[in-house]
């Protein structure tokens, strides 16, 4: 995990809009975010310190503002001094609110960034956590291919020169989507979802032997080409090894593992006459299939067994 | 395994070109060939994947091959980029 500093969460927040105003404390700009969280600060301002989470986000609400405002000024006074007292990691008020220039000042003075937000508080710490835990997120590069085959992101992997890229072209040619060629860069959003990016750098494009580097976007079009995808299968495409024993029923779901998490993968021998792409779409139906709790290859195997007891036994 | 390390000093960096000729010479090898730059790692033998690892002047490279042929493949990129691409 890279250190994220509170400036680079500001400047780097992406496609989703805080509305975020810096106020004061622009000296400590630079502090780490250590934590995905945020804390209310309701209780500190109450009084009560025990487990103050300082270095977490403090976000200050219509109930804390309201609060702070009903306090006396000799009141609110040691409430700042006790609060400010903490290296507290940063303040945002949410509603557009202003705090007294008591508070910016100390802020200043301690070098805690303070901001004001045009958001709801709600809305905020929704749209705070789901943008920290993409800035947090694990992320890894591999050699492969993802391609959004009737909504089911498929990563194709193999060796270079397997055929990752003439697969995506004719899966494009039927109508799917090129996330990413050759260079993939897979985040883990959560615990269960890895997203698969191309590079900034060689989006919507795809090399392909003979022809070279195409444009798939405006070849294509716009609607053979996504910017993302979540990776649920793995297809390993291999030189046909005859030695080798492929999977014949299905029986068995072998895992491949990108940043811990395990994915379904299936291997496809590769040999000429063979339609890989079809192969790879039947892949990415059988594994919707799955989710929806049919498993083809399990049910004919129950349906045999049953026979064998009523009808094979007589 | 062979690893070895090189600083890209061409101004143009690796382009589409130079990322040819060291794609075009790895397919020559039954080895496999890895280009890394900040922890990034790219297929020796993919164009896009090497085009994109964004390498310009002054960027850290490590080169690094497995299997028959690794070490003359290792030795001629890196001799590649320390001429320039003039070879």
């Amino acid at each position: 995990m890279a250190n994220l500093t509170v400036r680079q969460f500001i400047e780097g927040k992406g496609r989703i809009d805080l509305q975020m105003r810096l106020l004061a404390g622009e000296g400590g700009l630079d502090k780490e975010i250590k934590y995905g969280e945020t804390n209310r600060p309701g209780l500190a301002l109450a009084g009560f310190f025990d487990h103050f989470a300082f270095d977490r986000i403090q976000i200050f609400g219509q109930g804390e503002t309201a609060f702070m405002e009903q306090l006396t000024e000799e009141a609110r006074l040691r409430v700042y001094e006790e609060f400010f007292s903490y290296d507290v990691l940063c303040c945002i008020f949410t509603h557009e609110y202003i705090p007294d220039s008591r508070f910016l000042d100390f802020a200043d003075k301690r070098n805690i960034p303070v901001f004001l937000s045009k958001r709801t508080t709600t809305r905020f710490i929704t749209l705070f956590v789901h943008i920290i835990d993409e800035m947090f997120s694990e992320s890894v590069t591999l050699h492969a291919t993802l391609v959004d085959v009737f909504g089911v992101g498929v990563l194709l992997t193999g060796k270079s020169g397997v055929g990752k890229s003439e697969t995506a072209l004719e899966l494009i040619e039927r109508g799917h989507r090129l996330v990413a060629d050759d260079m993939v860069v897979v985040k883990k959003i959560d615990e269960s979802l890895l997203m698969g990016a191309s590079s900034e750098l060689l989006k919507h494009h795809l090399e392909i032997r003979g022809l070279g580097i195409i444009n798939v976007k405006e070849i294509f079009g716009i609607r053979s080409i996504r910017n993302r995808k979540r990776i649920e299968i793995v297809t390993v495409l291999e030189e046909w090894d005859s030695a080798k024993e492929y999977d014949r029923l299905g029986l068995d779901e072998d895992k491949y593992t990108i940043l811990d998490l395990d994915v379904p993968v299936i291997t496809i021998p590769v040999r000429p006459g063979r339609n890989i792409p079809v192969i790879v779409e039947t892949a990415a139906l059988n594994q919707r299939l799955k989710k929806t709790g049919i498993n083809a290859a399990r049910e004919l195997d129950e349906r045999i067994k049953k026979w064998i007891i009523s009808e094979g036994g007589k | 395994m062979v690893e070895k390390e090189v600083v890209v000093n061409s101004d143009a960096g690796i382009h589409a070109r130079p990322a040819m000729m060291i794609v075009r010479e790895a397919m020559k090898y039954p080895c496999d060939i890895t280009l890394i730059k900040d922890n990034v790692e790219a297929d020796g033998k993919s164009i896009m994947s090497v085009l994109g690892l964004a390498i310009i002047s002054g960027s850290r490279l490590v080169i690094r091959a497995d299997g028959e042929g690794a070490p003359e493949l290792v030795d001629y990129i890196i001799k590649l980029i320390e001429n320039d691409f003039r070879i």
